[in-house]
This record gives structure tokens, C-alpha cells and sequence, in this order.
């Protein structure tokens, strides 16, 4: 890393989009109001599998104020991925737009377009399906025995999405003989959800000349367009995606929904501008969750708690359909390489097809259901070895040199030093000794714990992703970044503008930044992987690097200099040693001695290898042993993120996706009946999302103990670390209050007394 | 359906619309008035994303029907800043503290936070996590809200004592 005295990068500067946000005049996609704009609402199948024996639109044809229907008679036949990564090493073709069969309770059956959503919604109850039931799978154990029905016709057989993803590395029996202690057990994850605040939401308009412009929310704006003209038939150009300000992802917002297609379709016929809003429901039936999750995991250890051999079998449920199964299950499995270090592991991973709701991408991607379980076991092990937890794990941490799951060996290793802060700053020894007992309340149990994880900054390998981005110099001096990456929350587009403003030696308030529009900005893979600081910021930083030499350039012949004598800070030009001799930015782009003004303009393109970020999360719980409900009362997370751009933006990552793991570990669920497939909690009331009253105080720590040189100033991801060490921090730190281990997630209060009066039958039989 | 002709005040100005009997304020204000800043993000009343004061209450506006508001006051998050140059110490304190994340949930929050505020401009922690239980933020984690409302409260607070002083 360069030595570099930062003037932006690094400072809690006034993000960019805000103001918007907190006047209200940020505009979402559902604030697009196009005159003569029709409503599209999709009806949506009461069985979870079965074909389409025949299906009557007549009625809602006829239905005043009814536009236009459509079924599977209506669409092309084009099989499409659901999870568009044309540069994915792996990825389904499993979707059609609609197809005469459903595989999942609330697959879309048909769509309509009204003149108001209410006779859409009116119109939906006179389309008449004739079903011819399937036998249907709902977990992933039916859906592999020999004899389960087959979902799909593609994939390698079995209701197996892909063919099974196998890791060898060493000698696993050689490294199990070796063991002094061996662990081996069951875990089990629910189906949680990102729950974003604003619903998927499109506007579909065509032109006259047969141009689609299309709003939408989402992560992979180039992708839509590509899914949406290669189902279409129509060239790129003839497509035109924007998306401005979106109320979140966490991932979710990746694929290509079925909504999209139809949306685009309905306006198409109608030859008006159709928008389709989600509804709270649908966003639980047709959006995405993550992956529910089985496996077994078997792990050697010696006495001073060296990890000698790993043995894993992990099965993630796809749901109805693969979408981003391919790329959870070989980041998730691969995942049990690292983060303990194990020169023993056999590791196999599979996704399967069930008739469930499709499992997506969603933050913490396959590696928040393999670290919970390893997490957990270390935990395991430590206490029967008889060594303190937090160092138990600094013994195993991953080091500088060890292979990385993506298969390179890790540039920097932060994980010892988050450990080793966190251990102080949480007094982690003080509180591990303390009473366990609260004086206020008898029942009330204490414990803490510690979980701890990595994650790359970005897809690589899996996918092999491309940063953008183009910055302009205009004629005044104030700078543009055009950038293809969506602003789904995170503060990504500040932390662009910031590395632009320090690169270039301009102030950052003269940097604005363009977005969200495919006709005008960079192609782009999407925003997603932790990456678009480290991939796009990357590609951002060289790009106005090469503008400054070119401002630079211009500015040494105003100034009869050379230009490798000019420094440019804060948007002055100076000489070196020459202190009286200076021009603004201004001045150098405006027209002056026969120079004529001039618009400079730079990109840059990066293709990145792989960084990992760290960090270790300890937490306190109080655990309620006459209602089971446990508090998580508070976390202290120590991050490594190499360098922080933006502090206030990486904490807010932080907090938030603490929120989110706490949900995932005690409370989120998203439960289907697995008698009949149907969802019921489609609701917020009913999917229990922790709120204000349920926060822990939260001391976030951010470290940059290991800058990565492929980021920015060795800048690495932030994003979806938080939601992955706060789990098995949880469930270690309830075993340390009440002595009961669970292996699964959520753990609910009836999990606790169940578990509680399990314990009492075995104390009592050890007596 | 017949319309019902509406006349209520919207942030200060009187406003005249003709909407079905069925419309929920919430719609009416984004499709009727144009004020596209409260945000529906569950229309059942679960998220609090589309909290609005009616004469001077927080009401969530996907449960109220717009007849219902006939004659009120209702004030939106295009309503808070006190003039087009100023805005108000909540929206400055969620600028500054990074209690905006995607946005969504922001106006809603705003709203009730300003009620809080208005009613008690120094809430203590527990006071402030009560007071914004039911409006949902999936990004933030909520400290930072909270951090926000705690410094707009004290801005307020001796604002107030200023104003009073002299």
C-alpha cells in the first residue's frame, strides 16, 4: 500500500443520496406515475405441484377495465436462468416465463393488466385453473430418495440442482487418526428472508420505434437487460433499465423475476405503460430466501485444540427453482476450507430442488449455514478440550499464505487481530468469570460468546466480474462518475465519489456521481458479493487516476511547466517549488492563451482476484429459563475491512447486518406447511423481524489490520460480513448461559424449555 | 364507484381531490396529491413506512381512509423542513449519524421521531426504542436512529431554551 496522506477516504463525509432520502424526494420505482399507466397483478397457483390441465382467462377477459391477460399460451418459450450471471462458472436454465406446470404454493399462473389494481386484483378471481396434482417433495430429504418425484428435466437427476460439489484436500482418515478428540453432529438452518423495506416493484413503457424502457428495482440492472432481451429477442440497445434510489436487497434483488418479464410483456400488448407492484405476501411467495439448510459435520481435533481433519456434508434446499443455488452451494461448501485452518477436509455440497419457494442469494451467501456449524463445534470442542473459547480460535485462525476457499493463498490475515482486540474490548476473560445470574431477575440466565468469520470482497472465481467506471472532467472543474452500480442502500455511490475526489486532488463536493441508467452509464455485473467499493472503487481510482494526468497535462501547458512538476490538492494546481505559481481546476479546463475549453473524460475497467475480509463478534445474551426468550443484550464486532472509506457507512453495514443475524438465529422463519407447500407467515406480523425494543447495544470496532492491494488504498468488503460470526456467537454464548447446545436456527423460546427439560432429565440420570 | 370529494390540508396547503371511497390516505397522497415521499412498503399497517401526522398524531396513512382525513391536517416528510433552505434538526441528525440507509423506512421514521421529539425533546433510550417499535428498518440495525433522534432531541431542546432566553 502506497503511503498516502488521505484527505476524503476515510472520512464520514455527507453521503451523496441523502438528502433525498430524508426530504422525501428520492424517487423509488413505485414513484413513477406514467400517464395512462395500467396495473398488473399476477394469479398465483394453490398447490405446490401439478400440471396446468387447461386454464379459462374469459371471464377476466371480459372484465371492465381489464386490458389484458396472459398465460402460458402468451409468452416465448425461452428457458431462462433465473439468477442471470452470464459469467458464472455455473448456472440453472430452469425458468420459463410461465410454463403449464407450477412447481411451488404461489407460483405465478397468469397475469393481468387493468386500469387500476383493484379490478387487476378483481379480474385475478375470475381466471379458472384446472390443476392435475403431482406427489410433491417439501424438505430435502424426500426430494432425494430414489423414489421422489422429479421437479425438473434439466440438472443432473435426483432433484439435485448440480452435480454435487466435492473438496479434497489431505488426508482426512490420516488426520482423524490423529485425533485426540473427535466431534461429529446434525445441524439444521430455517428459511429466513431479507425482508427489504420496499416491495419488488417494475414499469414496463414501450416506444414507438419498439424500445422498452424499464424501471426496476434491482442489484444487476445490466443483467435485467440482458435476461429481458434475450427472452424478448430484441438487441441490448432496444432495452433500457433504470433504477434510481432502491429500499434494499441484501441480495434478493439479484434474479430475474417472474413479475419482470410479465410486466414487460402486459405493457407490450396493451401498448400502455404497465407497472406490477409486490404486494407484502408476495414478496414471501415469489421473492427470495436463503437457503434452508442440512449437515452433518464431522471434525478431529488434538488437545491443545489443533484442528488435525474435516469431514462436511451440507445440503441446501433450492426450492422450486435453482437460481442461485449453483453459486451458494460452491461459495458455502468451499467456505469449510478456511476460516479454521485444517489441512485434513473432505467437503460435499449439494442443492436440491423441493417444491418450496425459490432460495436466492441473500447476504452471507451459502457461508452463514457452514460457519454456524463449524463455529459452533469449535465451541464444542473447546470446552471439552478445556480451553478458553476466544483462544481456541486464535489457535486455528487462518494465517497469511493458507489457502483461501476461492483456492489462492489469503493476502493478509485479520482474523488473530480481531480476536485479539475484540478479547480486550469486550473483557472478554472478566465477563467469562462472572456470575451468571441476574440479581434482578432469578430467572434470568447470562452467557457470552464468540463466533468469528471471513468472506471475500467479490464473486471471484465463481464469477468472473468486471468493475466499471468512467469519470469526466467538466469544463468548470466539478467531476462526474458514471457508474453502473445500484445504490441499493449501502452508501456505495458516496464511497465511489470519495475515492474519485482523493485519486483526482479534488474536493468531494465537486463530484457527483450518475447511475442506474444502462443507456448512459458502464456496463456493470451488478451490486452484490460485498464488492462494488472494492471491484468498482477500484476501476473508479485508476480511471481518475489516468484523468488527473490528463488535467494535469493541460494545466503544464497554461503553466509552461512539466506536468510531472504539477500536484493538484483540493482542486489547486501548484508547482513544485514554486509556491506563487497555481491555477484552480477551473482554470485549467477553461479557455485561455488560444487553449480552448475542454471536456476530459477517463474509465476504467478492473478485473479483481480475490480479498478476504474478517472479523470476530462477542456478544452478551440473557436467557429467560421460565419463557425461553433469549435477549441478546449486547455485541461488540471487531471488523477487519482493510481500509474504511466511509466509517459511518461500514458501521451502519455492520449494525444493520447484525440486526439481520439476530433475526436469522432467534426469531426469523419463513415456514411452509410441509403437508401441502403453502406459506404461513407471509406477513410481517407473522415473520418476526427484530424491531427498535429488541436491539443489543452495539460497540462496533472497525480495524484495517490487513489491507488487501487489490482495493482501493487496500480497502476490502463490509457488506455481508456482520451477518455471518453474530450466529454462533449467539447460539455459543446461550450455551454458556444455560449449558444447552443447539445445532439449528432460529432458536426459539420453546427450543430453549424443550432443551432446558432435557438437560434437567440428564442431570438427574448423571446424579 | 362515485368519488368522494376530499378537502383536507396537506403540509400547510389546502388541498381538493376527488377519490373512490375505498382509497386509503396513504394512496391518495402518492397518487392524487403527488407527495411521493411516505413509502408503502406492507399496506397492511405492519411496517410503519407510511407514518403520518393527522392533527398532530402518527397515524400509519395505509389504514386510514382518505375520507376519514376530510377537514385534517396532515403533515408528510415534505412537510417537515421548516423552509426550503433549513431542514429540520431530525432530518440534519439523520444526514449526519447515517441513519439512512436504503431510505425507505426514513420518512415514516422521520414523522414518528418528530412526534417523539415534540412531545419530549429529551427521551431517554428506552423512551426512543418504545416510541419507534412499530416502524420497521431492515439496515440500519437501529443504533444509528437512534444516535439521531438522541442528538436532534438536545438541538431541539436548547433551541427551545435559547428561544425562551431571549
Amino acid at each position: 500500500m502506497t503511503k498516502h496522506d488521505f484527505r476524503i477516504v476515510g472520512k464520514s463525509v455527507k453521503r451523496q443520496d441523502v438528502i433525498e432520502k430524508v426530504t422525501g424526494e428520492g424517487k423509488y420505482t413505485g414513484d413513477y406515475h406514467l400517464p395512462g399507466m395500467l396495473y398488473g397483478k399476477i394469479k398465483r397457483s394453490d398447490i405446490a405441484h401439478a400440471r396446468i390441465k387447461s386454464i379459462d382467462v374469459s371471464r377476466a377477459l371480459a372484465y371492465p377495465g381489464v386490458k389484458a391477460v396472459l398465460t402460458h399460451h402468451d409468452v416465448p418459450k425461452v428457458l431462462h436462468y433465473g439468477s442471470p450471471h452470464p459469467r458464472s462458472a455455473s448456472c440453472t436454465k430452469d425458468q420459463y416465463i410461465l410454463e403449464d406446470k407450477v412447481r411451488f404454493w404461489g407460483e405465478g399462473v397468469a397475469a393481468v393488466a387493468a386500469i387500476s389494481e383493484e379490478i387487476a386484483d378483481e379480474a385475478l378471481e375470475l381466471i379458472e385453473v384446472e390443476y392435475e396434482p403431482l406427489p410433491a417433495v417439501f424438505d430435502v430429504d424426500s426430494a432425494q430418495s430414489p423414489d421422489a418425484p422429479q421437479i425438473h428435466d434439466v440438472g443432473p437427476g435426483g432433484n439435485l440442482v448440480i452435480p454435487p460439489v466435492q473438496i479434497e484436500r489431505g488426508d482426512v482418515e490420516k488426520g482423524f487418526a490423529e485425533a485426540d478428540l473427535i466431534l461429529e453432529g446434525w445441524f439444521e438452518g430455517g428459511r429466513p428472508t431479507p425482508t427489504y423495506m420496499e416491495p419488488n416493484i417494475c414499469v414496463a413503457d414501450w416506444d414507438g420505434s419498439g424500445k422498452l424502457t424499464f424501471w426496476t428495482s434491482t442489484q444487476t440492472s445490466f443483467m435485467v437487460r440482458g435476461a429481458l432481451a434475450e427472452v424478448l429477442g430484441l438487441p441490448l440497445n432496444k432495452v433500457r433499465v433504470l433504477v434510481d434510489h432502491m429500499g434494499g436487497g441484501f441480495g434478493a434483488k439479484q434474479d430475474l423475476f417472474q413479475h419482470e418479464f410479465l410486466c414487460a410483456l402486459l405493457a407490450k400488448q396493451c401498448r400502455r405503460p404497465v407497472r406490477m407492484e409486490f404486494t407484502r405476501k408476495e414478496t414471501f411467495l415469489a421473492g427470495r430466501t436463503r437457503h434452508p439448510f442440512k449437515m452433518w459435520l464431522k471434525q478431529g481435533f488434538r488437545k491443545d485444540g489443533t484442528l488435525t481433519a474435516r469431514d462436511m456434508k451440507i445440503v441446501y434446499e433450492s426450492g422450486a427453482y435453482g437460481s442461485h443455488s449453483p453459486g451458494v452451494t460452491n461459495v458455502g461448501t468451499a467456505s469449510a476450507t478456511s476460516l479454521y485452518r485444517c489441512p485434513n477436509v473432505r467437503l460435499d455440497g449439494r442443492a436440491v430442488y423441493t417444491n418450496t419457494p425459490i432460495a436466492g442469494a441473500f447476504r452471507g451467501y451459502g457461508v452463514v449455514q457452514t460457519y454456524y456449524a463449524i463455529d459452533i463445534q469449535i465451541d464444542e470442542a473447546a470446552e471439552k478440550l478445556g480451553i478458553d473459547p476466544a483462544e481456541m480460535r486464535l489457535r486455528n485462525a487462518v494465517r497469511e499464505g493458507d489457502i483461501a476457499p476461492s483456492g489462492h493463498p489469503i493476502i493478509g490475515h485479520g482474523l488473530e487481530t480481531c480476536i485479539s482486540h475484540g478479547i480486550k474490548a469486550f473483557d472478554w476473560a472478566g465477563k467469562r468469570n462472572a456470575d451468571r445470574t441476574d440479581p434482578r431477575n432469578p430467572a434470568i440466565r447470562k452467557g457470552w460468546g464468540i463466533g468469528c468469520e471471513m468472506h471475500g470482497s467479490s464473486a471471484y472465481p465463481g464469477i468472473k466480474e468486471q468493475g466499471n467506471a468512467t469519470v469526466k472532467m467538466n469544463e468548470d472543474g466539478s467531476v462526474t462518475l458514471l457508474t453502473g452500480a445500484a445504490g441499493l442502500g449501502t452508501g456505495a455511490h458516496t464511497a465511489l465519489a470519495q475515492i474519485v475526489a482523493e485519486e483526482l486532488g479534488v474536493p468531494f463536493e465537486s463530484v457527483s456521481v450518475v447511475h442506474g441508467d444502462t443507456d448512459v452509464v458502464p456496463w456493470d455485473i451488478g451490486a452484490f458479493a460485498s464488492h462494488t467499493t472494492y471491484l468498482v472503487g477500484s476501476a473508479a481510482k485508476m480511471a481518475a487516476a489516468e484523468l488527473r494526468q490528463r488535467v494535469l497535462a493541460r494545466a503544464a501547458e497554461k503553466l509552461q511547466e512539466k506536468p510531472e512538476h504539477l500536484q493538484m490538492v483540493d482542486g489547486i494546481i501548484t508547482v513544485e517549488g514554486k509556491p506563487g505559481q497555481s491555477l484552480t481546476v477551473h482554470e485549467a479546463m477553461g479557455p485561455s492563451r488560444g487553449i480552448p475549453a475542454e471536456h476530459l473524460i477517463a474509465s476504467g475497467s478492473y478485473m479483481p482476484t480475490k480479498s478476504y475480509s474478517f472479523a470476530a463478534h462477542f456478544v452478551e445474551v440473557a436467557v429467560d429459563t421460565e419463557t425461553g426468550i433469549i435477549e441478546c443484550r449486547k455485541v461488540v464486532p471487531v471488523h477487519d475491512v482493510g481500509k474504511v472509506i466511509h466509517p459511518i457507512a461500514a458501521q451502519g453495514q455492520i449494525e444493520g447486518g447484525i440486526q439481520q443475524g439476530i433475526g436469522h438465529t432467534l426469531t426469523e422463519d419463513y415456514v411452509i406447511d410441509r403437508t401441502n407447500g403453502r406459506s404461513l407467515n407471509a406477513g410481517l406480523v407473522d415473520y418476526k423481524m427484530p424491531l427498535s425494543m429488541d436491539m443489543p447495544d452495539i460497540e462496533t470496532i472497525i480495524l484495517e489490520a490487513a489491507p488487501d492491494p487489490g482495493g482501493p488504498w487496500g480497502a476490502k468488503g463490509v457488506g455481508e460480513d456482520p451477518i455471518i460470526a453474530i450466529g454462533p456467537a449467539i447460539a455459543n454464548a446461550v450455551h454458556d448461559a444455560i449449558g444447552v447446545r443447539f445445532h439449528h436456527y432460529p432458536i426459539t423460546p420453546e427450543d430453549v424449555l424443550e432443551g432446558l427439560r432435557r438437560k434437567a432429565r440428564q442431570d438427574a440420570g448423571a446424579a | 364507484m362515485k368519488k368522494i370529494h376530499l378537502e383536507f390540508s396537506v403540509n400547510g396547503e389546502q388541498r381538493s381531490v376527488l377519490v373512490e371511497g375505498y382509497r386509503s390516505l396513504l394512496d391518495t397522497l402518492r397518487e392524487e396529491v403527488g407527495l411521493t415521499g411516505t413509502k408503502k412498503g406492507c399496506d397492511v399497517g405492519d411496517c410503519g413506512a407510511c407514518t403520518v401526522m393527522v392533527n398532530g398524531q402518527p397515524v400509519n396513512a395505509c389504514l386510514m381512509l382518505a375520507a376519514e382525513a376530510q377537514g385534517a391536517e396532515v403533515l408528510t416528510v415534505e412537510g417537515m423542513q421548516p423552509n426550503p433552505d433549513e431542514l429540520h434538526p431530525l432530518q440534519e441528525a439523520f444526514m449526519e449519524h447515517g441513519a439512512s440507509q436504503c431510505g425507505f423506512c426514513t420518512p415514516g421514521i422521520l414523522i414518528m421521531a418528530k412526534h417523539l421529539l415534540d412531545q419530549n425533546p429529551l427521551p431517554t433510550d428506552e423512551e426512543i426504542r418504545f416510541g419507534l417499535s412499530g416502524n420497521i428498518c431492515r439496515c440500519t440495525g437501529y443504533t444509528k436512529i437512534f444516535d439521531a433522534i438522541r442528538t436532534a432531541g438536545k438541538r431541539m431542546a436548547a433551541a427551545k431554551a435559547a428561544s425562551v432566553e431571549a
